[in-house]
């Protein structure tokens, strides 16, 4: 029986999206209530399957030692949790939104199938059961890109497969190695190489662990296979841009976890030029998307830029490979997240409302929605790192990690950029919120003719607004009472080292 | 750990937390009268009440994390109070306050970040005898220079200082004498920090942090000195308050055990500056509510037939010019007392023997230039000008609020008992050791001090003031110029323009990065796999021409195989001719599974010779 409670998450956003594909004349009414009982059932199975008794069940084996084999650990269930919580707020978010849209019922069924996914890679207990549930969120994932059908929608989400595609099959490399040279492939916190069996091979494995982290590291838009981040999250629907920012790259960072800290080990890694390069690769993403996000006058294109950036911040934690740095960067995971889920969706309700999508025309803003800017500019200064939100603690934790680690000259650098690209998140941020709130006339930061005075009659109304006041008191709350968060990522990450 | 916060309470912290609370009630009290019925107060005093709260909790913390925690929050928070006219002057100062501000902060981050990872921690108890331990590493100095650059900044300390004569006016008056008054303190509070604890009694920190002081000193004064604007000239005397507030800091550095007096002179300078300022704001704000102008011109005679507000704004005045029997007096002259002391105890013909006799020249210049601008704004005040019609007078509280601290300013300046007892229960803060026997501030050693800078004062005023900067009108009246020449404007000359380069040059460079992928290895990967396909199409055209020709020759009108991979190969041809990334994005399946292709063989053949190798 507790067996069974592990495929359920995985199996009932299925069958509730499958449901709402089949059943295509279902009025908005019953729709609604189909996805959003799903996605409550969903937090509350996911719960059940993370307390409830230990278990792990093998659903086929494809071949003598690849079974697919699912299992709950605190990783894994910190990760469904994380991904109820974003598609619950998503969820009711879209709920008003695609009504505008053409076909919202094919949005929401496949919205609920990724979660399904998304819940399969939380669960999976081997690195062959993540990766199938990851090629399949891929798959699944793209309809929510294509959304629009548009011409840059179809363009993107082709990218966006593209990069994906790629990016897998890099990572197909270093788990044929770590197969043939691990013990299994099943997840153990520190790894499982044989270190006799490698004897000799260590630099096959080096460059396929290389291979296998960038390729995972598209996915959580690690440069240099970031590209398709800025291209599919713009033309998304904004509940998907959510949902894409703040979870499925967080799939990505959650495969490279799983393959640097529980199949590989950090051990193997540290000291090494794999080590140093993914530090570097880090750290350009880190700079680079904060940079280009300053330059970018489209706000949802914006927000992608700086998804790019602060994954990234994960990753540089991740790879410091120490028990600071690691602690920051799965903090940093729901910093980002919150704080992502809330611009992302905030930017939805502003374009819902006023039609406006560049930052120059939302002059004045504040005015007509002042509680969405208000969500806005908390979920800004979160993810800018500013005390007393979540951001400055996951912040403050990768830094202090990076400084105590042993890599030379990144340990200062690191937190140089970090502190230089928190700089820049203040400055592709706060401006929105600052002209929104303070349109002065004839500021010099927007060029322009007085307010931009918004028409229109569409309200965001309470179903749009609640997930972004719940978000961006969450990303406050997980900063001021971080005890029980920090404890819980303690106990997870002193397993790796 | 950034899980727990720490406060703790002294003599210093109880008195600053005093002087906030007090601070703000005034402020507050005058703001009901400042605002009237203009719009915008409830935000106002929401965050007001915001920076309040995080301004307590500054002064209260324990460590040097809590208290960035909280400088932090009272950055943000002060934003909308600096912003609140919302006209483009004030949002641009504001900006520029909130740029400055972030930016110092986040130095200060990273400074806090290398001091906790060099010194273990960041406990303020504990600071001082971790931070010997590792006494000399340039780290440390390096770190120490990061975090001071944040608290600086929000001090005014030059060069940081450019944005506060422009943020203090744009800020309505209550808020600008909260600014002056007591924000500014909080990042002296930091360098006080940094200075007490991580380099104590470092002679070398002191030197360079005199220098500093010594530029802001005279900077501040110069710039007030030629404002036309009565809120900008107060916000000018402000940094070169903070000036000398910070050379006091940096005596109490250099003169270590024997720094008493300095330590005394700091606190007490910090205290009087607050109450000066919160006086002299608030004057400004009644000027501006009964005028609807701060410019000196426009001002004259204000004072006149208003005992209270002339006399409470005499009395700050006086105090902030250093007269004896005010309180500005004391502070000066322990200040300056300590200058003296350095160059007593310091031995002859070192460098820093020297800069200290400058200094001391130069303490004396600044405080002239003080009696200058302030007799410069009492000139505009007192003036003759056109009848005020005096309709409005002013209210009640708000001469409650101007007269609390003006007495405040005339008593310490009367009974010594009183700064002694203050810097007496502060100076534990600093390290501070009372004075073995009481200063004697009567005596003509002391006076002389104060009477030099009443000359140079004097001179300053009627030489360089009545006759360069105020011009007769046609109608009789003077009229204050600006000088001809102009003072370089830090901000506009080199801090943006550094800025906006960095940003341009950054930009650049990710650009390059960004499309590293789309336009480079992609089109790259693409006219490989088109060549291999070209080598394929003609290896296996050739092979199956040859079959159809010898053993396929039955089967020679169907249609098999043909050329598959030469349509193959065209298609790939043509994509990689168009090498835009939407266009190699629209083609992304097929090219995907060309690279997923591409990586199976070179996998294959690795295997392949693996195998061989082993065999």
């Amino acid at each position: 029986m507790s067996a069974i409670l592990l495929t359920l998450p995985i199996l009932l956003p299925i069958v509730f999206g499958v449901l709402l594909t089949v059943c295509k004349q279902l009025g908005s009414g019953p729709r609604r209530v189909v996805t959003i009982s799903a996605l409550l059932l969903n937090a509350a199975l996911v719960f059940a399957a993370y307390f409830g008794p230990a278990s792990s069940l093998t659903v086929f084996r494809l071949g003598e030692r690849l079974p697919v084999y699912l299992a709950a650990d605190g990783m894994g269930g910190f990760f469904c949790a994380l991904a109820a919580v974003m598609y619950l707020a998503a969820g009711l978010f879209s709920q008003k939104y695609m009504e505008h849209e053409s076909d919202p019922g094919r949005f929401n069924s496949f919205f609920l199938i990724t979660l399904g996914m998304l819940n399969g890679m939380g669960l999976a207990g081997n690195m062959i059961t993540l990766y199938l549930f990851f090629e399949a969120l891929t798959l699944l994932s793209v309809p929510l890109v294509m959304h629009t059908m548009t011409k840059e929608a179809v363009a993107a989400s082709f990218k966006y497969l593209f990069y994906s595609i790629a990016g897998s099959s890099l990572a197909l490399v270093g788990l044929f190695f770590v197969y043939n040279y691990g013990v299994s492939l099943e997840f153990t916190s520190g790894g499982v190489l044989d270190l006799g069996r490698l004897a000799g091979n260590e630099n096959a494995m080096l460059i396929a662990s290389m291979l296998a982290v960038v390729g995972l590291g598209a996915k959580a838009g690690m440069f240099p296979l970031h590209g398709w981040l800025p291209s599919a999250h713009p033309v998304a629907p904004s509940p998907a841009s959510a949902i894409l920012s703040g979870v499925i790259t967080k799939a990505g960072v959650l495969c490279i976890i799983r393959f640097v800290f529980y199949l590989v080990g950090p051990e193997f890694l540290r000291g090494t030029w794999v080590q140093t390069t993914l530090l570097i690769l880090a750290l350009i993403s880190i700079f680079m998307g904060s940079m280009l996000a300053y330059k970018e006058p489209l706000l949802k294109k914006r927000l992608a830029y700086s998804s790019i950036s602060q994954v990234s911040y994960v990753l540089f934690g991740l790879f410091t490979l120490t028990a600071g740095g690691a602690l920051g960067g799965l903090l940093h995971i729901v910093t980002h997240s919150i704080a992502k889920d809330a611009l992302f969706l905030a930017a939805g309700a502003l374009s819902f409302v006023t039609g406006k999508t560049a930052v120059a025309d939302l002059r004045g803003v504040g005015r007509k929605m002042p509680v969405a800017l208000w969500c806005f500019t908390l979920a800004a200064i979160t993810l800018i790192g500013l005390p007393p939100t979540a951001g400055f603690l996951s912040k403050w934790n990768i830094a202090v990690g990076s400084l105590s680690a042993d890599i030379g000259v990144f340990s200062w650098l690191g937190p140089a950029i970090i502190v230089l690209s928190a700089l820049l998140t203040a400055g592709y941020l706060l401006p929105i919120s600052i002209s929104g709130f303070f349109p002065g006339e004839g500021n010099e930061s927007f060029p322009g003719e007085g307010e931009v005075s918004f028409t229109g009659d569409r309200k965001a109304g309470a179903l749009m607004l609640a997930p972004l006041i719940v978000l961006a008191a969450l990303a406050i709350l997980a900063g001021v009472i971080p005890k029980h968060l920090v404890s819980f990522f303690e106990g997870i990450v002193n397993a790796w080292f | 750990m950034v899980t727990s916060l720490h406060f703790q309470v002294d003599g210093f912290r109880i008195l600053y937390i005093s002087l906030t609370v007090l601070l703000w009630t005034l402020s507050t009290v005058f703001s009901a009268d400042y605002f009237g019925r203009a719009g915008g107060t409830r935000r106002y005093h929401l965050f007001s009440a915001l920076t309040l709260a995080s301004t307590v909790c500054v002064f209260l913390s324990a460590d040097l994390l809590t208290m960035f925690i909280f400088f932090e929050i009272m950055s943000i928070a002060s934003y909308p109070m600096v912003a609140h006219e919302k006209t483009p002057k004030a949002l641009r100062a504001a900006e520029t306050y909130l740029a400055v501000s972030l930016i110092g902060g986040m130095a200060t981050l990273m400074g806090l970040f290398m001091l906790n990872s060099l010194a273990g921690t960041l406990e303020i108890a504990r600071l001082k005898d971790a931070c010997a331990a590792v006494a000399g590493k340039p780290g440390l100095y390096v770190a120490g220079a990061l975090v001071i650059t944040g608290f600086g900044a929000k001090a005014g300390i030059f060069p940081l200082h450019f944005w506060l004569p422009k943020a203090h006016p744009a800020a309505p008056a209550p808020a600008s004498a909260l600014l002056s008054g007591i924000l500014t303190k909080c990042g002296v509070f930091g360098v006080i920090l940094i200075s007490c604890e991580v380099f104590r009694a470092d002679a070398d920190w002191g030197i360079a942090l005199l220098i500093i002081g010594v530029a802001t000193m005279l900077i501040g004064a110069a710039t007030a000195l030629f404002s036309v604007d009565m809120k900008k000239l107060l916000a000018c005397s402000s940094v070169s308050q903070i000036g000398f507030i910070t050379t006091g800091i940096a005596m109490q550095n250099i003169l270590a055990e024997h720094g008493g007096l300095a330590v005394r002179g700091t606190i007490l300078h910090m205290v009087n500056h607050s109450l000066f300022k919160i006086v002299l704001f608030i004057v400004a704000g009644v000027v501006y509510k009964g005028k609807h102008s701060v410019d000196l011109n426009d001002i004259r005679g204000f004072a006149r037939g208003k005992p209270v507000f002339a006399a409470t704004f005499l009395t700050a005045a006086a105090g902030i010019a250093g007269l004896p029997l005010f309180s500005g007096y004391i502070s000066k002259t322990l200040l300056h007392e300590s200058i003296l002391e350095g160059i007593h105890t310091l031995p002859q013909g070192q460098a820093a023997h020297g800069i200290l006799q400058a200094a001391e020249i130069l303490f004396i210049i600044a405080g002239g230039m003080t009696v200058a601008y302030m007799s410069k704004l009492a000139t505009a005040l007192f003036s003759a000008g056109p009848e005020y019609d005096g309709a409005k007078r002013m209210k009640p509280a708000t001469a409650a609020a101007l007269i609390v601290p003006a007495v405040i300013i005339l008593a310490s300046g009367v009974v010594h008992a009183l700064p002694d007892a203050i810097a007496g229960a502060a100076e534990g803060f600093m390290h501070g050791h009372p004075p073995e026997h009481s200063v004697a501030y009567f005596d003509p050693g002391n006076l002389s001090g104060a009477a030099y800078s009443l000359i140079i004062g004097c001179a300053m005023y009627f030489l360089l003031i009545r006759k360069l900067l105020m011009k007769k009108d046609a109608d009789g009246a003077s009229r204050f110029i600006m000088p001809a020449f102009k003072l370089p404007d830090l901000e506009d000359a080199v801090y943006r323009p550094v800025i906006a380069a960095f940003t341009s040059i950054g930009a650049f460079v990710s650009r390059i990065a960004e499309s590293l992928m789309d336009r480079f290895i992609i089109p790259s990967a693409i006219a490989l796999g088109a060549f291999f396909a070209r080598v394929a199409e003609v290896l296996l055209d050739a092979l199956v021409s040859a079959l159809k020709k010898t053993l396929l020759r039955p089967f020679k009108r169907s249609k098999f195989p043909g050329r598959f991979f030469g349509k193959y190969y065209s298609f790939v041809r043509r994509e990689a001719g168009r090498q835009a990334p939407e266009q190699v994005a629209r083609s992304g399946f097929s090219v995907s599974l060309l690279l997923l292709g591409l990586g199976l063989s070179a996998m294959l053949i690795y295997a392949l010779v693996v195998i061989i190798a082993h065999s």
